[in-house]
């Protein structure tokens, strides 16, 4: 199924999140069947950082939001740590393109939310989350509501939000998307290091080539829709990485290369050119 | 809408001739109306006997309060509206807020809603008192009636457009199906269903005085119509404007209420 391009990749020895022949059809209003994803298999070791790109519209935030658990595939399945995923769970975190924060609770509240339900004493609710939003370099903004901030700081709030209840899979669809690409930039470098420190397993479903090289231990390259899995490519760049180092570096211009090529042959192959991200 | 929320600086010009010109328009405007109901029955372009001229009216106003039987006459309104808009609350918004999130609890509920909406209130204040006889439970019922549908409507519209992300965090977060109901999609529905409840004032207190009109043993708007029957008609005007001063004030004060209580929402209802 998956095409490995260049060179071969070894089966991740132990597996964190695991998706097997994952399948979605979607069914309109006029009772037409059309296949967002079809047949997704994909593996992610623990504290792996593991890519997603592909066209757009090709079905990759809809399968990111299958590992959630809010979206119900229509066959195959999801497991993490060997357990089937059938709801969204605090094992699970997730970050969208558009902050997802609760407009109606400041800062520290959206932090806080998940360290509520896990039922953690108030004094204690707070600390865990002024440490988080420190990680995330924002500093005075606790009383302050999301539509106050601009838009790369309620990202940092939204990833803040996520870490603090501590999950081990940290789902993002397209986190930097919608920000501008010096403030993208500085965020990219800040997620590298967060997931140094963390070792979280995260799924990043992103269409910048670059943003996935830079960040990723392995990329997935999907297909267009409906959503195949066309190649798995390890990124064989050295640790810690340094962002202005690697974009110099010919390992980082052959990978751009070889994905860019995949994807502009989907492009020319993608009949039904998807408008959105198939939500 | 813009009168009562707080401007914020960046969207109004900063011009000290724009904010006056802002303040002194709607001056001018209730003193031009003002003064042609001064003039008007003076010169004669309107019966003064029915329509007095409104220094005329405004000076019998301390009158009207004085009057041993108006007060209790706005506090037993008062009472019924209060009640009638707490239990239309109670029973619109949950209603409305299942429908956007359950197809089954829209499929069930919309057609009662489709069929009652065209129903004129007055014909439902028969039928109730019919029902009901001519009492509190009628009359405290045709202001549930009244303001129900633009409740569960804002409430339902609240409810299904809410970002999906928003629930799909919230659950992500530990939080249960159905708590999300109330932790997510009533905040989140929020705006939407208080800007129904707005409406549904102003409906209400339509409906509080009609109901009062059909069945008159208490409540301002009898004494209004006993005002009129009587052929007091300065007391009528100014009771009047009593009334839609109160009703005035009570929107203003909504609006700053819930600025107050919810600083988040500021400008969105």
């Amino acid at each position: 199924m998956a095409v490995v391009t260049g060179r071969s990749v070894e089966a991740p020895a132990a597996v964190k999140v695991a998706a097997r022949g994952v399948r979605k059809v979607f069914t309109s209003r006029q009772g037409v069947q059309r296949a967002a994803i079809d047949g997704v298999h994909l593996d992610a070791a623990p504290g792996e950082f593991v890519s997603i790109v592909g066209p757009s519209g090709c079905g990759k935030s809809t399968f990111l939001y299958i590992v959630g658990g809010f979206v119900e595939p229509t066959a195959g399945g999801v497991t993490v740590d060997g357990r089937p995923v059938r709801a969204p769970g605090p094992e699970r975190g997730i970050v969208f393109q558009e902050s997802a924060l609760f407009p109606w609770k400041t800062v520290l509240g959206n932090v806080t939310y998940g360290l509520a339900e896990q039922g953690l004493p108030r004094d204690r609710q707070r600390a865990v989350a002024r440490m988080y939003l420190e990680m995330v370099n924002l500093r005075g903004v606790e009383g302050l509501y999301p539509k106050e901030l601009s838009g790369g700081m309620q990202q940092r709030v939204a990833i803040a939000r996520t870490l603090a209840t501590d999950p081990d899979v940290l789902l993002m669809d397209e986190p930097f998307g919608s920000l501008d690409a010096q403030t993208r930039a500085i965020l990219q470098i800040e997620l590298n290091g967060i997931w140094e420190r963390t070792g979280k397993t995260i799924l990043f479903v992103t269409h910048s080539v670059e943003e996935a090289i830079f960040l990723s231990d392995r990329i997935y390259v999907f297909s267009a829709r409906p959503a195949t899995v066309k190649a798995v490519i390890p990124v064989d760049l050295p640790r810690p990485r340094d962002r202005d180092a690697i974009i110099q570096a010919p390992t980082y211009a052959r990978l751009h290369r070889d994905i860019w090529e995949l994807l502009r042959h989907e492009q020319k192959t993608d009949g039904e050119r998807g408008r959105g991200d198939g939500h | 809408m813009a009168t009562a929320t707080s401007p914020s600086l960046d969207e109004r010009p900063l011009g000290t001739a724009g904010q006056l010109s802002e303040l002194l328009l709607p001056f001018a405007t209730v003193t031009g109306v003002l003064g042609l109901w001064e003039l008007a029955p003076r010169v004669g372009w309107l019966n003064g006997g029915v329509v007095p001229p409104v220094s005329e009216v405004l000076i019998l106003i301390p009158g009207l309060f004085a009057d041993p039987v108006f007060l209790p006459n706005v506090g037993a309104s008062a009472f019924r509206w209060a009640l009638g808009f707490a239990l239309a609350i109670l029973i619109g918004v949950p209603l409305g807020a299942l429908m956007g999130r359950s197809q089954l609890a829209f499929d069930l509920i919309d057609p009662i809603l489709t069929i009652s909406y065209p129903i004129p209130r007055a014909a439902l204040i028969l039928i109730l008192v019919l029902w009901f006889g001519a009492g509190d439970v009628s009359r405290v019922g045709i202001i549930i009636l009244g303001c129900l549908i633009p409740i569960v409507i804002s409430s339902y519209h609240g409810a299904r457009g809410i970002n999906p992300h928003l629930l799909w965090s919230a659950r992500a977060l530990g939080t249960g199906r159905a708590a999300a109901l109330l932790k997510v999609v009533l905040p989140a529905a929020l705006a939407q269903i208080l800007s129904g409840l707005r409406l549904a004032i102003a409906i209400s207190i339509f409906t509080l005085l009609a109901s009062e009109l059909l069945i008159r043993q208490s409540g301002v708007g009898a004494y209004l119509f006993t005002l009129l029957d009587n052929g007091q008609y300065h007391l009528v005007w100014a009771c009047s404007i009593v009334i839609a001063t109160a009703g005035f004030l009570l929107d203003v004060a909504y609006v700053r209420l819930i600025g107050w209580l919810l600083p988040w929402m500021e400008g969105q209802v």
